[in-house]
């Protein structure tokens, strides 16, 4: 397979805010948050349900569903500029050949009444791709290259596959249009453990041969520690700290990401060391309207918390959003991730 | 594109689909066939006594009323109810029903052809033009559900659907004919015109089914567009059509996929409907005068006439039994889940 080997694209979020309509008046699920993709790099996202992540993942492609709504910010990708000022046929072209969306196994992102090939000619012909023939080589290629028999699966129907071959169809026609720039939303929830390894290094394979800048969404920090270069941690719509995988897991700063990583079982060792993080994550109408979103369950909480919204300070390549970050923190060091 | 690199189910294994389903339909025309045979014969009334003692009445000898009884019917009820019932079968067996009792030497077979024509034709085109305006209207007041169009397209649903089909059509007749009278108002064609394939009769035919059409549509058009409405909006809320949308597909594939996924459900029921219009519609064709398979059904029940009404009875049940096989066969056809549950 022929690729152009131009660079992988670098995705800039800035200032993103996404509002969702309720009851009580429009509710930010993600507010301000700016996270940088580095070109070629695989970014990981954990958060709890309700973090804002899939909003943010949804963003990338300006495709917030109502009642939600993108209120400010900017998503810039390299090559094609702000996505969220696109629109129409054009944000629609973007869709699919500039960025693509791999969306959660367990969940039915086929056409049930479609063989797989057939749909991936909808596509082609979506995207207008003049030679439909290479279009299809290229899926059996991709598919091959994920262990898969390409002709069968194009044959097939969403049925007759299991969640780790729909999530691989999923990869495939994420990719098939060459699309530089991938989110994949909680691509291993839901399958089993075997098959979570393998979509994960297919992830990471598929990711260094074609350049691609990647973002996995997940709640499952096991998973993104085994593919992802960089970390994002969210909480409460915010990114609370960012920064190299190995780093942000092995010296958490933030006090959230330290309760993150407690409550980790080990698989050696005392299970009773894991401790669950105290109260529950916030959700939209619990949200605190000033100072800092993660006080309630903030084991070093301090006055200024109640009133300031703490800013994502950067220092040595790592970002972090607390007032308490000054002060030396106790030591939750985790040897596997060190 | 592809080749087929399995064997999907094909020739042999629909045949044997299609003769497995006409067994089972014909044990269940069978079935009913037996049961409305003896229900009948069961009702309190028999038509041939009836004339029996009426000619009794009006003075004749019993020799004589006998005698006036069989020729006026042909024969005289003798055979035990075991006999008639193996002479009845016997009869079906070679698509015989038997002769009616109130219209004395006319075959059943032929009674129930003429009213058809009356039946048949209208209900269909009822049916079909209500299913296709219902589905479209179905579809728009999904997506525009949070607008204006959207409510007032699902609220034509429920008040149409609310209301009966006999009250639509005197409203319409009162409409149409009387306030503003610009369409006939009773009756399937204008007398007038020799029956046959010319202009002026198929032109009345069409302008005296007008109403009985849009009465029928307007009645059945609230459950379409209710249910295809509801269908529609499940189907907005799958993950495949965001997917779809997110892989940057064309509007027209995405409303493809959504229209062909929420219409699924609505085949079956549109065959089963197809199937009970051999039931005729009997306030359609009361109100506008249609001697239909309705009207017949009735007055058969009321002059109980047993072959007759053995014989309507029959046509709706064969008329039910193949348009569950159609649906069958048509699901096979549109869903490929149906297809692959048969071949594991």
């Amino acid at each position: 397979m022929s690729r152009d080997s131009a660079a992988a694209p670098g995705v800039r979020i800035r200032g993103l805010t996404v509002v969702y309509k309720t009851p009580a008046g429009e509710l930010p699920a993600v507010s301000g948050v700016d996270l940088t993709l580095a070109p070629g790099t695989i970014t990981g996202v954990v958060g709890e349900s309700g973090s804002g992540k899939s909003t943010l993942a949804l963003s990338l492609l300006n495709a917030v569903q109502p009642p939600g709504r993108i209120s400010a910010g900017s998503v810039e990708i390299d090559g094609l500029g702000d996505v969220l000022a696109l629109g129409g046929e054009e944000l629609r072209r973007a869709r699919g050949r500039k960025v693509g969306y791999v969306f959660q196994a367990a969940q039915n992102s086929l056409n049930p009444l479609k063989t797989i090939g057939k749909q991936l000619l909808d596509l082609g012909r979506s995207h207008d791709v003049d030679d439909l023939r290479e279009l299809v080589r290229d899926a059996k290629g991709l598919l091959a290259r994920m262990g898969l028999d390409g002709a069968r699966v194009l044959d097939s129907h969403q049925h007759e596959l299991s969640g780790g071959m729909r999530q691989r169809v999923g990869i495939m026609l994420a990719l098939v249009l060459n699309a530089q720039v991938v989110v994949l939303d909680e691509p291993t929830t839901a399958l089993d453990m075997i098959t979570q390894a393998t979509i994960l290094r297919i992830i990471r394979e598929v990711h260094e041969e074609r350049a691609l800048t990647t973002l996995v969404i997940t709640h499952d920090v096991g998973a993104v520690a085994e593919v992802a270069d960089s970390l994002a941690v969210m909480y409460g719509g915010r990114v609370v700290e960012h920064g190299p995988i190995a780093e942000v897991l092995g010296g958490p700063r933030h006090p959230y990401t330290q309760g993150l990583i407690r409550a980790i079982p080990r698989l050696s060792g005392d299970i009773s060391l894991a401790r669950a993080l105290p109260g529950r994550p916030p959700t939209l109408g619990t949200l605190p309207v000033a100072g800092c979103v993660f006080r309630e369950r903030c084991d070093r909480r301090m006055e200024i918390c109640d009133t300031v919204e703490p800013e994502p300070v950067t220092h040595d390549g790592r970002t972090v959003s607390c007032h308490a970050t000054g002060r030396p923190s106790p030591a939750v060091k985790r040897r596997e991730y060190a | 594109m592809t080749r087929a690199v399995r064997e999907r189910p094909q020739g042999a294994a629909i045949a044997r689909r299609v003769a497995g389903h006409i067994g089972r339909g014909l044990v269940m025309i069978w079935v009913v066939a037996t049961i409305s045979f003896f229900i009948i014969r069961e009702i309190p009334g028999d038509p041939v006594q009836g004339m029996y003692e009426t000619l009794l009445q009006k003075g004749m000898s019993p020799d004589q009323a006998e005698r006036a009884t069989a020729v006026l019917y042909g024969f005289l009820p003798t055979g035990s109810l075991w006999h008639q019932y193996v002479d009845y079968m016997w009869s079906l067996l070679h698509l015989d029903l038997g002769q009616s009792l109130s219209t004395p030497g006319v075959k059943v077979t032929s009674l129930i052809g003429s009213a058809a024509q009356w039946t048949v034709l209208p209900v269909l085109a009822g049916t079909l033009l209500s299913f296709l305006l219902g589905v479209t209207m179905g579809v728009y007041a999904a997506i525009k559900r949070s607008g204006k169009l959207g409510d007032l397209l699902a609220l034509s649903g429920s008040l149409l659907h609310g209301v009966p089909v006999y009250v639509i059509g005197l409203l319409l007749t009162a409409i149409f004919t009387t306030l503003w009278p610009i369409l006939p108002a009773g009756g399937p064609v204008d007398v007038a015109y020799v029956p046959g394939f010319n202009a002026g009769y198929i032109g009345s035919l069409v302008y005296h089914a007008v109403l009985p059409v849009a009465t029928y549509t307007l009645a059945s058009y609230g459950g379409w567009i209710l249910a295809m409405k509801s269908n529609v909006v499940a189907v907005l809320g799958d993950d495949f059509i965001l997917a779809a949308e997110l892989r940057g597909l064309r509007r027209g594939f995405v409303f493809r996929y959504l229209a062909r996924n929420a219409i699924l459900p609505l085949f079956t029921i549109l065959a089963l409907s197809i199937g009970m219009l051999f039931g005729g519609s009997i306030f359609i064709e009361e109100i506008f005068n249609y001697p239909g398979l309705g009207l017949l059904l009735v007055n058969s029940i009321s002059t109980r006439d047993y072959a007759l009404m053995g014989g309507a009875f029959l046509v709706i049940t064969v008329g039910i039994v193949v348009a569950n096989i159609v649906a069958d066969l048509l699901y096979t056809a549109i869903d490929p889940r149906v297809r692959s549950g048969e071949t594991a």
